[in-house]
């Protein structure tokens, strides 16, 4: 089929604005899939992506559409994930794009991650056409939707397709727009292979399967081909067509989306953004946009029970086949023992990956406080960067700390504004935008510290909005800030799963915070203990827990001397998960509750 | 070859009334002991005896309230107890008493026997407190009882006294001991309160109505412990006090790991390193003892590591402390940290509680393990 027949599309949208649905409209009136091959198709989704309603990874799809102009088109539907944390990926896919569907919800309008897609797919200068799904709901207001799209995202309001995916409005008319308004894939310069990787998955029996779309040239099975970016060689052992399950074709052209099977073992060797390319007539430059990706959040994770560590292992191996931007290196932790240094793409990246070592790999683990990557100027003029506060250097050889900052796009009812403005404010943000959407809402556009919505921002943001609110982000670059190392002190020793790096200003707090904490889960000692909170040598919060007074049972008569020992047993068990600091012994459970409720 | 056993104990699961606090195993009224019963204390007695080589130095009867059994009962228990096994050797034999369970002719009868040591369960002289204990005797009651034992010869008396109820005061208890101490007792067991399972008092702790205090727990056990040694008693284990060579020769044996036979409904026994429970059902147990069945349950066979633990966790607990050797080397460190601090003290090879360490027991026999 001609380059001029093809369009390839994607479709973005803020969560629940129904893309699924629409998906699912458009496969079955091209008669791509029948409702019921749907049905099972979603039942076989990972749990976790449907909770949550977002779709980590699902392939694309090819369909065949008859025109009302009297030719048959093939539509690529190209899925993204729903989240910042993929913007990456989502920026890969995109690119393999010529255009994009945004998805607006009728009656709730343009949200914040609405704007955070639009301005990805603004990067690739795709061709946005709009929909404003959701028209059958009575709360739907058109009107507001289009003034919404010209004032919010500079798209002219009539350009707005109604549609309701639910009810099958509209669903012809986004069709006829996506071959009328998408352009077709640019014809080559020539015909030297260069084919995008916008995504991967691991197969057990097959390895890895790349997802491609080929921008010129010609793929097949057996040729060698070259991987950009590794500069490694692999042999063709299958290319083919989603239509939607994989179907071997004998080749793959121009404007085609597809998938490649090599001799690849692990997702490490395949890159999202590389370029595929001939291994005998290589193309000259790669694709623009390839970017290595690296963790912008870390977390150290640790098995509950210390004989989980192996298994452990293990399934961070397992899960990082499946998914290359987790990092992962085993490290050690006086007070929880072995466990490993975790890198994640940003919050729900490491939410989803701490959800599935539980539920698929049936692990009990518990994670330390989640950190950002610091970049530091030595006084020796030596450029370093800390993901672990274990690492950072001693403050007087520390010239800057610089640390990643966020753009946030949050919206909210204009009810809440001054609450969100101190919240924004509480987390050392800065609101640089306020604009109006409609009567009733704006949008906030801030700077915030990444680590500052590590933790509880959102879940604070969605409380005080009652849940109206929304927020996304996009990262901004580095900023120097007044931060310091604070350690946890217990009895005179620090703690290494409880250092932080913090701003100056909020460490007191912190500390006091931490000290409570422990104070409130170490159990009463023979000896007083002393939680202290402490920048540098400087004690900034303190808390102490009084010896125990009496522990003795009253009676040990005959009857009772087989229950003193199950009893003794118990605590000769304990002391082996007892970690000593000085004359005190801690139960790895304190830490470990710590940590869990903080 | 059968085993020489020189503790005998029996349990009579008997009471007028259930006390709210006491896990024990035993039954209130509508169910109190039939010559079956007496019957079946013997014919397990007679069972365990072919195995056995019972010559006992001490009997302790327990329960339950052993001084509920009327005097006929009495009567049989006794005189079955004579005919199977030589009593010349016992040279201590307790009964635990209630007040209001006995007469002058039951005390007499007591004696007459072979009893020479009685405990009496006063648990409280303030009346509130007895009130929160579901106690049913008056302190007037309590008084008369010790009489009566006095009157019927009884020169080793010993009484129970509970503290730190929720409720009761510094001075309620201070009150307890004064009375306490005007019968000039020669034996008494203090004992902390504790939540005992399957008790309503349990139930009314997890409900919040009884609280625990562990800064009253100390205050009344340091007290306790100060007002006693005062008054010419030895400490000789955490819950016990005594007038010289007044000290409970049964209960010590328990603590220095000697075997024991226990006999009757829920009494444990300890053998040549096995441990078992009778069947801690009275109907069960009566008519399978009766027919001639074993009634061992909750068979334990202990291991090497087992006693070690026990040993320490008990012997600790005693004036005479525990041998250094029960220690593992690898808790010397612990060991030279507890004594540094004045937790414990070290006395020809043996490791004793300081008075500092007594009421930390438990949590320093852990870091001992």
């Amino acid at each position: 089929m001609s380059l001029e027949l093809t369009r390839n599309f994607s479709i973005i949208a803020h969560i629940d604005h129904g893309k699924t649905t629409l998906s699912d409209r458009l496969l079955e009136f091209t008669q791509t899939i029948t409702m019921r091959q749907r049905q099972d198709q979603l039942l076989d989704a990972m749990d976790l992506e449907r909770e949550r309603g977002i779709t980590i990874k699902a392939h694309p799809v090819t369909m065949l559409y008859p025109a009302q102009d009297g030719k048959t088109y093939k539509l690529n539907l190209l899925d993204t994930p729903g989240h910042v944390d993929f913007s990456y990926e989502v920026s890969r896919s995109l690119a393999a794009c010529e255009g994009a569907l945004l998805l607006v919800d009728a009656a709730q309008g343009v949200e914040a991650q609405t704007v955070a897609n639009l301005h990805l797919a603004n990067q690739q200068k795709l061709h946005v056409v709009p929909v404003i799904n959701k028209v059958d709901l009575p709360a739907a207001d058109l009107p507001k939707v289009r003034r919404q799209l010209e004032e919010i995202l500079a798209i002219p309001g009539e350009d707005g397709i109604p549609a309701s995916a639910k009810m099958g409005i509209g669903i012809e008319d986004i069709l006829e727009a996506i071959v009328s308004r998408i352009p077709h894939p640019e014809v080559p310069q020539d015909n030297v292979l260069r084919a995008l990787v916008f995504d991967s998955v691991f197969d057990t029996y097959r390895g890895v399967v790349s997802y491609v779309r080929l921008m010129s040239g010609s793929i097949k099975r057996g040729v060698q081909i070259r991987m950009f970016s590794t500069n490694k060689t692999y042999e063709v052992k299958e290319v083919g067509v989603f239509t939607p399950k994989m179907t071997a074709r004998d080749v793959l052209e121009p404007g085609d989306v597809g998938y490649l099977i090599a001799n690849m073992k692990s997702s490490t060797e395949v890159k999202i953004g590389d370029t595929v390319t001939d291994a005998q007539r290589p193309c000259i430059e790669a694709l623009p946009g390839f970017k290595e990706i690296h963790p912008m959040v870390f977390s150290g994770i640790y098995p509950v029970s210390s004989e989980d560590f192996e298994q452990l292992k293990l399934a961070m191996g397992k899960l990082q086949i499946n998914d290359a931007a987790f990092s992962y290196q085993a490290e050690s932790s006086a007070a929880l023992g072995f466990g490993f240094r975790c890198g994640f793409l940003g919050l729900l990246h490491m939410e989803i990956v701490q959800e599935r070592l539980r539920r698929e790999y049936n692990m009990d683990v518990i994670s330390t406080y989640p950190g950002v990557v610091y970049e530091i100027t030595k006084t020796n003029g030596e450029e370093i960067t800390v993901d672990n506060p274990c690492y950072l250097p001693e403050p007087q050889e520390i010239q800057e700390i610089r640390e990643p900052m966020v753009k946030a796009f949050i919206l909210i009812p204009n009810d809440y504004i001054g609450e969100m403005m101190q919240l924004v404010m509480e987390k050392r943000g800065e609101v640089t935008i306020t604009e109006t959407l409609d009567d009733n809402r704006v949008m906030l556009t801030c700077g915030l510290p990444l680590n500052e919505i590590l933790v509880d921002f959102n879940d604070r943001l969605k409380s005080l909005t009652r849940g109206y609110g929304s927020m996304d982000y996009e990262y901004d670059g580095y900023q120097a800030a007044n931060l310091v190392k604070m350690d946890m002190l217990i009895a005179g020793e620090p703690v290494d799963a409880f250092a932080t790096i913090v701003h100056r200003e909020k460490a007191e707090s912190r500390g006091r915070h931490l000290a409570a904490k422990l104070k409130e889960v170490i159990p009463q000692q023979l000896f007083v203990v002393a939680i202290q909170a402490a920048i540098g040598g400087k004690i900034i919060a303190r808390e102490s827990i009084s010896a125990m007074r009496k522990d003795v049972t009253a009676k040990c008569y005959g009857g009772d001397i087989s229950r003193k020992r199950k009893l003794l047993e118990k605590q000769k068990e304990g002391k082996k998960k007892m970690k000593a600091i000085g004359k005190i012994n801690i139960p790895q459970e304190a830490f470990i509750k710590v940590l869990k409720t903080d | 070859m059968s085993t020489l056993v020189r503790r005998l104990y029996l349990h009579v699961p008997f009471c007028a009334r259930e006390c709210p606090y006491c896990g024990f195993y035993k039954h209130t009224p509508g169910r109190l002991a039939s010559t079956d019963f007496i019957d079946a204390l013997l014919a397990e007695l007679s069972l365990r005896l072919e195995t056995v080589q019972m010559i006992p130095e001490s009997i302790f009867m327990g329960g339950g309230t052993p001084s509920l059994l009327s005097r006929s009962h009495w009567l049989r228990l006794a005189s079955g107890l004579a005919d199977r096994i030589d009593l010349a050797a016992v040279r201590e034999w307790t009964l635990e008493a209630n007040p209001r369970t006995f007469d002058a002719a039951k005390a007499e009868a007591f004696r007459a026997a072979g009893v020479n040591r009685v405990s009496l369960g006063v648990q409280s002289w303030a009346p509130r407190t007895l009130a929160t204990l579901g106690r049913d005797h008056t302190p007037d009651q309590a008084r008369e009882a010790w009489r009566m034992l006095r009157g019927a010869g009884f020169n080793n008396l010993s009484l129970d006294l509970m503290f730190s109820i929720p409720g009761e005061t510094a001075e309620e208890w201070q009150q307890s001991l004064d009375e306490t101490l005007a019968l000039t007792p020669d034996h008494l067991s203090c004992y902390n309160l504790t939540y005992e399972e399957d008790t309503a008092f349990l139930t009314r702790h997890l409900a919040g109505e009884l609280d625990v205090d562990p800064d009253r727990d100390a205050d009344r056990y340091l007290e306790t412990l100060n007002r006693l040694e005062t008054s010419g008693f030895i400490h000789y284990e955490v819950s016990n006090w005594a007038r010289p060579g007044k000290e409970s020769r049964h209960n010590a044996a328990y603590w220095r790991g000697e075997d024991y036979l226990g006999i009757g409904p829920g009494a444990v026994s300890t053998i040549n390193g096995q441990r078992w429970k009778t069947l801690p059902d009275t109907a069960a147990y009566t008519r399978a003892a009766l027919s001639g069945e074993n009634v061992r349950t909750e068979v334990e066979d202990l291991t090497a590591e087992d006693l070690r633990l026990e040993a320490l966790g008990t012997r600790l607990r005693t004036i005479e402390g525990a041998p250094e050797s029960l220690v593992k080397p690898s808790a010397a460190e612990e060991v030279a940290l507890l004594v540094a601090e004045g937790f414990l003290k070290r006395r020809e090879r043996r490791l004793l509680l300081t008075r500092r360490g007594m009421p930390l027991v438990d949590s320093i026999v852990g870091r001992l393990v």
